[in-house]
């Protein structure tokens, strides 16, 4: 399984698993430990089945780092390198923290892929329930191929859609008081997150400051401490690290406010034609400037410019792509100067707003319906609704015409070829064996079967054959065998199978015989199984020579 | 659609017709007829402009004789560009059904910071400096003296347009600034000057107020303008306070410091000029005497728009000779000065009439009333002839001149109050001198006296009888239109109680009170859970805007909000207001739903409308009452009861109606469009308050909704919204309030419409 070259983010060596010293490895995708001095891997987790990471606490005494999976099971690591077993620990906890998420998205939606799938298909369903519940194969060997099909139907939505910040998410942040003086924060990753996304400039300093001058917990906790949270609070010292920050805010603020608005209809500054100049009016005296604002003021106006920061945050963090893609425009007009540059752009938005608000739609005669395109996953189902899934073909009226003529045309001529025609005995004896009870139609019950049985006997059987055939399937998948996966996936069936028959098979022969002595409906079942063991044997002797 | 307006064939653009629209052509017409003035209201949305247009446009084409020109002002830049954009809509129908090749000649006018082209000069950022950079390339004093020195800068648009320009007319079509900025650059004209020119043969001229009524404007721009124009003030509910400002002046200790040294280089000139070059003195001054008597030989001709800076009876009589020599008259300005800053050393307020204040310059520093009369026009010869071209740096001895002008000319109307401090700091002297006008019927006087037709018109000017009176006019047609709905998609409530039963006011009393403020929070909380997209809301001031959100913040009840919807405040920097405002439309946009905190009388609350679902709910928390202890204000009340009999109170009720209609009308853009208007203050109910609501909102105030609580407002709106989100349709409104050709010309409709226009 190591075969595959992965890129190794971390090593950590001397980790201790089930009491057994090894070395940790972090690759891209997936957590393995292997003990030392082999070079197999005996632990090895997917991130995406990682549930979550737990740490012990900082007083214990050994330093150990727990993966839950989202299977339920889980794994322990202990660090025992006595110089460095915090650091390690740290060090893997870190990159975990980083990596989890990104995989833990995957696995989400990998996870809701498969619930959709099992509540739409009910024989799926019954399937996941016949062979994984009751722990024939595995879920995982169940998806194995299932996935891949899905995946397929997924590409094209495969850019998964950001999701937006909530816009309270601060308020979101209850702080508990925890008895004694002091208040907790309860923060999520996504929290974290929100804020990342929501001020760049903390991630900043998080960046910065987290390993080497603070620890994530007093980087939190000063961040909670600070103005910077507390937006109606002036910025007073130059200690705190986040006064740094809300300069850079105000400085991103400035930036929007520079760059000016792309719709000149929202334009205020351009809206008067003409100011009144400076000293003439009746009202512009009163409210001109006035220098002098108390501090309450002066904090009311803090508050009021933050929210209209914090809601354009969000909105550029929600969109997306920010405002990267609007960069060339807006950076033209604002790094000159200029509106020249800006000019050039401008005429045709300018155009379209004046227009639409020029227009009365319902004065105007409706020149066919506005279309707007339909966004689809799925058109077909969208056009056609639940449909028969075979394909059809179309034939057109002038098709089915032609055939038709076609065919009366080859009945006008046709001319019995009585030469090659079977003499009349050879006839009447291959309809007399091909007739119910004749020499061919044996083994065919000459009883329709659903006059036989009860229905939930049928049904059972049907369920029966549904996961042997899925069982089979996977079996013969295998087929040709050229690689040792498919070696020891092929072995597996072959137990899968067999337990199989002991689990669900003979007890239903048993039931059946109880009742129905004579019928052998599972004859058909074993007959498949038992050609499958076959064949499988057939493989297995044939290997067994060339090894000798 | 072709339609007959008593008689006149007018086109309209359009396939369909709302009622309203007919009806407020045939008032047009009816006043157009009888060469008078009117004052129209009707809703925004109801395509009023397109009505105006096309019925002015086919009264022009028909009797050519009668009225030559179009005069549309408009109040903002985009508001002035729709306006021709949907001129450019009709001419071209026009030309379509007629066949005729389009004759006509209509262009928008702006400043020189929308329209210059020159690569320098139009990146600078603000309208003065613009102004000031061009004078120094196009001054005539400039572009002699590049005769002799050719190495001077110069502007070749201008250059350009004055040597081929000047003689080519502008073709006939539709101009807009862009189309002229893009035919001055194809041509290489300057598109400023080029429309300058082109709106005195242009038969439809769209630009902003203050070309019309500032003096000082309109006196450069269109007092060549001819007499036979129909003048449409649209957005006019504001009209007086435009010409109040324009001629109010304000001086403060700052401006005088500043005429100090304008004096100063003024006299440093004078005495360079006179050592160099004295006979430009003499030569001055011998035009003094002579070049104002030419000036009024060529006024006589046309009746001029009177000039209040420059009044029409000064020009009798030659500039006084104790101001005639320059430095005479900078000695003049000195003393002048000396007793504006003695005056500012007061300690306590001052109220005076202009004759008070010219007797006690009189017997302080003997200045008489004559010479203080020419000031203005003194120095602006003082100016042109030290060839001094950036009248930016000049602005404050300007602004004394021209202060010195108005106080000597007009005794009425005007009144000078001096403040040694502001009322929110006693104890920082800033002394301040104002000189307000108090009388708006002054400065539009002169275009009512002028102009054949002057048509008043906005979505909210009710009551309609106060406008006639505090203009000081007579009109021939005062009409109020409402709206024909389909469907109500207007929904007036009035929030009078908080959940607990507190009575939600922003009166002074109570503003600061904690359960009205949180009563307000919760309102606005519980409507943020209920409106789909945008929510605008409409605070009275301010100081209280802030005060609000800063206890809103504490209790918590912003976050709460911010649940909902994100949150965007307008602040008292337009560059800001302008950013927060796209942000809210994006947030809009993309389905996040926004709230917008904003003031009334605020940029946003006069220029910024929310169409559909930009906005579907509006909040006025409050009634925007003007501050009323300006002592401006109070001396403006007075004024208007001594002179118009209109007691205070109804002055006040008046304008603080009119900017909360201004407010939630801002959400209803159309029939398509719907909201919900809230009122949140219990005094909207009294019978005063409501009944100067526009008709059109006022008619769909029921009497159950007037004192409602928060969570019966909360159900109301659930209800109503509920229904709006039902699909619309054409076929919904046609023969109701959409009507085809042959249902307008049926006979029972045409009684109907003939009973719509409410007579005031």
């Amino acid at each position: 399984m190591a075969s595959l070259s992965e890129e190794v983010l971390l090593v950590l060596k001397k980790v201790r698993q089930r009491k057994q010293d090894g070395t940790l490895y972090l690759m891209a995708e997936r957590i393995a430990w292997g003990p030392e001095g082999k070079d197999r891997f005996t632990v090895s987790h997917l991130y995406s089945d990682i549930r979550c990471q737990k740490i012990s606490p900082d007083g214990k005494a050994k330093i150990q780092l727990q993966l839950v999976l989202h299977t339920g099971e889980s794994s322990t690591f202990h660090f025992s390198n006595d110089s460095s077993a915090l650091t390690d620990r740290e060090a893997a906890k870190d990159l975990l923290q980083q990596l989890l998420p990104k995989f833990k998205k995957k696995a989400n939606k990998e996870l809701e892929e498969k619930n959709r799938m099992l509540q739409e298909d009910p024989v799926l369903f019954q399937l996941y329930k016949d062979l994984v519940v009751s722990q024939v194969i595995s879920a995982e060997e169940f998806w194995a191929n299932r996935m891949s099909t899905t995946n397929t139907e997924n590409t094209l939505s495969d850019k998964k859609q950001d999701v937006g910040i909530s816009a309270a998410f601060l308020a979101d942040i209850r702080p508990q008081t925890d008895g004694c003086n002091g208040l907790r924060y309860n923060l999520t990753p996504d929290i974290i997150e929100s804020i990342f996304r929501t001020y760049p400039a903390v991630q900043q300093k998080y960046g910065e400051n987290v390993p080497h001058n603070l620890t994530e917990k007093e980087f939190w906790t000063r961040f909670f401490q600070s103005h910077y949270f507390h937006r109606d609070r002036i910025s007073t010292g130059a200690l705190d690290i986040f006064s740094e920050c809300a300069k850079q805010d105000e400085q991103g603020l400035k930036l929007m406010v520079v760059q000016g608005v792309k719709n000149p209809l929202v334009n205020l500054l351009s809206l008067e034609d003409k100011t009144i100049e400076e000293g003439y009016g009746f009202s512009a005296a009163a409210s001109t400037s006035n220098p002098n604002r108390t501090g309450k003021e002066n904090s009311n106006s803090a508050i009021i410019k933050r929210f209209n920061h914090h809601s354009a945050m969000i909105l550029a963090a929600g969109s997306g792509r920010g405002d990267a893609p609007n960069d060339p425009a807006s950076e033209t007009s604002s790094t000159d100067g200029n509106s020249r540059d800006s000019d050039l752009s401008q005429p045709p938005i300018k155009k379209v707003k004046l227009q639409e608000a020029i227009d009365y739609l319902d004065l105007q005669r409706e020149d066919g319906p506005k279309t707007v395109a339909l966004n689809l996953k799925k058109s077909d189902r969208y056009a056609h609704g639940p449909v028969p899934l075979e394909s059809q073909k179309y034939t057109t009226s002038q098709d089915i015409i032609n055939s038709i003529t076609c065919i009366r045309h080859e009945m006008a001529n046709y001319v019995p070829n009585l030469a090659q025609v079977l003499t009349s005995s050879a006839v009447s004896s291959a309809i007399a064996a091909l007739s119910p009870g004749g020499v061919l139609m044996q083994t065919g019950s000459q009883q329709a079967i659903d006059q036989m049985v009860p229905s939930e006997v049928q049904g059972e059987l049907k369920h029966l054959y549904i996961a042997a055939g899925e069982l089979l399937r996977h079996f013969w998948t295998c087929f040709p065998v050229n690689s040792p996966f498919l070696e020891e996936k092929v072995v597996k069936m072959r137990s899968n199978l067999e337990r199989f028959q002991m689990t669900k098979l003979r007890p239903f022969q048993e039931k059946v015989q109880r009742q129905y002595l004579s019928a052998n409906i599972t004859g058909h079942l074993e007959e498949m199984l038992q050609t499958a063991y076959n064949k499988l044997h057939a493989w297995q002797t044939r290997r067994m020579m060339r090894k000798i | 659609m072709k339609l007959n307006i008593e008689g006149l064939l007018v086109y309209f653009p359009y396939d369909y017709i709302y009622p309203e629209q007919y009806s407020y052509m045939l008032e047009l017409k009816r006043t157009l007829d009888a060469k008078g003035h009117g004052v129209l209201e009707m809703p925004s949305g109801t395509g009023k402009t397109i009505s105006l247009l096309s019925l002015i446009l086919a009264y022009q084409k028909t009797y050519p004789l009668e009225i030559t020109k179009l005069i549309y002002c408009s109040r903002t830049v985009p508001e002035i560009e729709k306006v021709v954009e949907e001129l450019r809509k009709l001419i071209e129908f026009h030309s379509k059904e007629t066949g005729e090749v389009n004759n006509f000649l209509a262009l928008a006018l702006s400043s020189r910071k929308n329209l210059c082209i020159h690569p320098e000069v139009s990146a600078l950022r603000f309208g003065k400096e613009v102004d000031g950079k061009c004078h120094t390339l196009t001054a005539s004093y400039i572009r002699a003296q590049r005769h002799s020195d050719p190495s001077l800068p110069s502007c070749r648009f201008y250059e350009e347009f004055d040597a081929i320009g000047r003689q080519l007319p502008l073709p006939p079509g539709v101009y807009n600034l862009d189309d002229l900025k893009e035919f001055g650059q194809k041509k290489g004209w300057c598109p400023y000057f080029l429309a300058r020119q082109a709106i005195l043969h242009a038969n439809i001229v769209v630009y902003s107020y203050h070309y019309l009524l500032d003096p000082k404007i309109a006196d450069l721009v269109s007092k060549e303008l001819t007499k036979k124009a129909v003048v449409v003030f649209d957005e006019a509910h504001n009209i007086d306070n435009v010409c109040i400002d324009s001629m109010s002046v304000n001086i403060t200790r700052r401006t005088l410091d500043r005429c100090t040294s304008n004096v100063e280089t003024l006299q440093t000139t004078i005495q360079k000029i006179k050592e160099t070059d004295a006979n430009k003195l003499k030569e001055e001054y011998r035009r003094l005497v002579e070049g104002l008597k030419e000036a009024n030989v060529a006024r006589v001709t046309d009746v001029y728009l009177g000039n209040p800076v420059l009044p029409a009876e000064v020009l009798q009589e030659a500039v006084p000779g104790s101001i005639r020599t320059a430095e005479h008259f900078v000695g003049f300005l000195k003393r002048f000065l000396e007793y504006l800053k003695s005056r500012l050393r007061v300690h306590h307020v001052v109220q005076e009439s202009a004759p008070q204040f010219l007797k006690d310059i009189f017997q302080k520093v003997c200045i008489d009333r004559k010479p203080l009369r020419f000031c203005a026009e003194r120095l602006r010869s003082l100016l042109r002839t030290l060839e001094i071209s950036d009248l930016t740096d000049f602005s404050a001895i300007t602004l004394i001149s021209n202060f010195a002008t108005l106080v000597s000319t007009y005794s009425q109307g005007f009144t000078i109050i001096i403040e040694p401090f502001e009322d929110r700091t006693p104890s920082i002297a800033n002394p301040v001198l104002h000189f307000s006008c108090m009388d708006p019927s002054i400065a539009i006087k002169p275009v009512f006296e002028r102009f054949q037709s002057v048509i008043i018109t906005s979505g909210t000017l009710s009551p309609l009888d106060i406008y006639p009176k505090i203009l000081d006019f007579r009109p021939v047609t005062v009409a109020s239109f409402t709206m024909t709905l389909a469907r109500t998609c207007l929904c007036p409530l009035i929030v009078g109680r908080g959940n607990d039963q507190v009575a939600l006011s922003s009166k002074f009393e109570t503003r600061e009170d904690f359960a009205v403020i949180r009563n307000y929070g919760n309102l606005l909380l519980d409507m943020s859970g209920v409106v789909p997209d945008g929510i605008v809301a409409f605070f009275t001031s301010y100081m209280y805007m802030e005060n609000i959100v800063a206890s809103w913040y504490e209790q918590g009840i912003l976050e709460n909000i911010q649940r909902n919807k994100l949150i965007f405040i307008e602040t008292p920097d337009a560059a800001e207001t302008s950013m927060a405002l796209e942000k809210y439309q994006e947030a809009c946009e993309n389905g996040r739903g926004a709230i917008l905190l904003s003031v009334a009388r605020g940029k946003v609350s006069e220029g910024i409308d929310f169409v559909h679902h930009f906005g579907r709910a509006v909040i006025m928390f409050g009634v925007p009452y003007v501050y009323t202890q300006s002592r401006i204000l109070k001396a403006r009340l007075e004024y208007l009861r001594d002179q118009f009999q209109i007691r205070e109170n109804d002055f006040l009720t008046f304008d603080a109606m009119r900017h909360a209609a201004q407010c939630v009308g801002r959400v209803i853009r159309g029939k398509t469009d719907y909201g919900l208007m809230i009122f949140a203050d219990k005094r909207y109910a009294r019978a005063d308050k409501r009944g100067k609501l526009p008709r059109w909102i006022q008619e769909h105030i029921s009497d159950g909704s007037l004192n409602l609580t928060v969570d019966e407002t909360v159900q109301l709106s659930k209800h109503f919204l509920r229904q709006m989100a039902q699909p619309f349709r054409q076929e919904d409104q046609l023969g109701l309030s959409l009507l085809t050709i042959e249902q307008l010309e049926s006979e029972e409709m045409l009684k109907k419409i003939s009973q719509m226009a409410h007579q005031a």
